[in-house]
């Protein structure tokens, strides 16, 4: 179980999977947060700075590789670890993205925990 | 503007990418055009429309695919990767998807429909697909909201140059008065009877050219969606070439002696007789003569198997493995169940054009004819496909299985379509005679030419067919089955 002071934003624009993650998220004890596109995701994080953003990459308005970029351009925001998750094949994302981190859909539930717990244990530079 | 300055606007065709479904359409969807693909669950409208999607990625175009309470995208594409159409490296380059339903819910038609317009112009797309219009339908607050947000689509669709299929489900009349906005209505529907099932497109509408009415068979496999338009109403209306005195021969020559100038080429022959009679044989040497003659072959059989058929072959002489083998002779083997007409003949005319094939066998006419389930087509099909191969210069060979091995009466199921225009009839019959079996052929008919039409007893010899001499005893009797020599009565 996650300590509660951890957040997850999930960003996706597929309402049930939205739903579904953020349940399972839930119950692994984190505090979640949903947003069901990039744009909708940065109005989230004026708000509250997540831990951890977990997007989508195709969604309308504003998309995953959108949203990452406006993340690591931000000063406030570029600490935030960020997890892509995708329907389209993860590995031809991850050599256009290098550095990036992909799950690919439909991912197993212990691979996902699996990586959001990698991905929030990283070290990452907190600017401040 | 001088009227030579004048010109008629043209619109560029959309390859749909679907085999059969262009020729259909006239030659594709109108560019900016907005369709209707409607079709219960399963219908096979999602596969459909990313057929379309993923050939127009091909060509360069951007497509924009839109779900509204759908599958999940991921459902989705684990679904198409076994298609042979489906290619990952166009996602997300060429083809995205997105949900729309988020929107639909919170912001109604109109923040769909400013969806829509903003991603479409945001990926410079020039296809949209909307799959599942139904929940637009339901969001709409009236009818008249409903038919507001596809006009203003048709709007955007024209101005920015785009392509919308709109995917939707029935939810009662079939089409929906709404629905006559759009530039063109396809209806997929499965149909099911004697526990087969089968599916059918129909265009119900298609705005600014001709489409071929009617319904259309068409099937989903790892291929995807592939359409087979009626061929009556595809064939050519020209009239065939006069193929003057040409002539082939069955390459039996104790039967080719019976037509001294033998068949007229390009015709039709249906050759009809009880199982085990030797029609097969008959079909098999008409082939092979052909081979000896340089003429490539093509046979299409719908019971017995292609390995089964050679066999048969060899056992009286004709040797057709190395024509399989070497591309001159194609076998064509049919499940009778897991078929139907269209798809035979699509087949069939495909590889006639492809090769050049000259002598077709078709070996089944009962199990092809079994194929449909419309009986009123079975005489339009078969006169507009004997048309197409006779204009395309095939000499065709026919058989057809009559249910009785001896008897009295013959059934002769005249009522397959074919018997009507077939030039050239012949008939094959056991005959029971003094305790030993014995085969009859005759001549009924013969397109243009003189033929012996003496009753024959025929045998079959490691070395082929051979036709006997006319046949003595009783010969008003022979065709019931049952004969006796002159003065034999016992």
């Amino acid at each position: 179980m996650a300590p509660a002071t951890e957040t997850v934003l999930v960003v996706d624009d597929e309402q049930g999977i939205l739903e579904a993650l953020a349940d399972l998220l839930r119950e692994e004890g984190y505090r979640v947060l949903t947003a069901s596109h990039g744009k909708e995701a940065l109005e989230r994080m004026a708000e509250v700075k997540p831990d951890l953003v977990l997007t989508d990459w195709m969604m309308p308005v504003l998309d995953g590789p959108a949203l990452i970029e406006r993340i690591q351009k931000d000063p406030e925001l570029r600490h935030i670890a960020v997890l892509g998750m995708s329907a389209v094949d993860t590995n031809g994302l991850r050599r256009q993205h290098p550095g990036m981190e992909f799950l690919q859909k439909p991912f197993d539930i212990r691979a996902l925990m699996k990586q959001v717990r990698k991905a929030l244990d990283a070290p990452r530079v907190r600017e401040g | 503007m001088s009227p030579s300055e004048q010109h008629t606007p043209v619109f560029d065709r959309i390859a749909t990418g679907v085999p059969g479904l262009d020729p259909i359409l006239g030659g594709g969807l109108m560019a900016s055009g907005v369709y209707i693909v409607v079709g219960e669950p399963g219908a096979g409208k999602t596969i459909l429309a990313n057929q379309l999607c993923y050939e127009q990625a091909r060509q360069g175009t951007r497509c924009l695919y839109v779900t509204l309470l759908a599958e999940s995208h991921s459902r989705m594409l684990a679904n198409l990767r076994s298609m042979a159409f489906f290619d990952a490296s166009q996602l997300p380059q060429r083809i995205y998807y997105v949900s729309g339903f988020r929107m639909l819910e919170e912001q109604g038609l109109p923040g769909l429909l400013e969806l829509l317009r903003r991603e479409m112009r945001n990926h410079g797309a020039g296809i949209l697909v909307l799959d599942g219009l139904v929940q637009a339908q339901e969001a709409a607050g009236s009818s008249r909201d409903f038919k507001k947000f596809i006009h203003e689509l048709q709007v955007s669709a024209g101005l920015t140059r785009f392509t919308a299929l709109l995917l939707t489900s029935s939810v009662g009349p079939t089409v929906h008065p709404e629905y006559t906005m759009v530039d063109g209505i396809l209806e997929l529907r499965e149909r099911t009877a004697a526990m087969r099932s089968w599916r059918e497109l129909q265009v119900r509408k298609f705005r600014g050219s001709a489409s071929l009415s009617g319904s259309h068979h068409f099937r989903i496999s790892e291929a995807g969606v592939e359409v087979f338009p009626r061929l009556e109403s595809v064939v050519s209306r020209a009239q065939p070439p006069d193929w003057g005195t040409q002539r082939v021969r069955f390459g039996v020559p104790t039967l080719d002696a019976m037509i001294p100038e033998g068949l007229a080429a390009a015709s039709t022959t249906l050759v009809m007789g009880p199982p085990g009679s030797g029609k097969t044989l008959l079909g098999a040497s008409h082939l092979a003569e052909g081979l000896r003659l340089g003429e490539p072959g093509l046979m299409v059989s719908f019971y017995e198997g292609p390995d089964r058929l050679l066999h048969k072959a060899a056992n009286v002489g004709l040797s057709l493995g190395s024509a399989v083998r070497d591309g001159r002779l194609t076998l064509q083997w049919n499940m009778p169940a897991e078929c139907n007409l269209d798809m035979v003949a699509h087949a069939l005319l495909e590889d006639v054009r492809k090769r050049g094939v000259k002598r077709l066998f078709v070996d089944g006419l009962s199990a092809m004819v079994e194929t449909t389930h419309e009986p009123a087509r079975i005489s339009p099909f078969f006169a507009a496909l004997t048309q197409e191969l006779r204009r395309l210069g095939v000499t065709t060979f026919f058989t057809l299985e009559t249910p009785r091995l001896f008897g009295p009466d013959m059934d002769v199921p005249l009522g397959t379509g074919l018997s009507g225009v077939a030039e050239n009839l012949l008939f094959m019959r056991h005959l029971e005679l003094n305790g030993r079996l014995r085969r009859l052929l005759s001549i009924f008919k013969l397109r243009d030419a003189d033929y012996d039409p003496t009753l024959r007893e025929f045998l079959i010899t490691p070395q082929g067919i051979e036709v006997q001499p006319p046949f003595q005893p009783s010969p008003e009797l022979l065709l019931t089955g049952i004969a006796r020599f002159p003065g034999n009565h016992s």
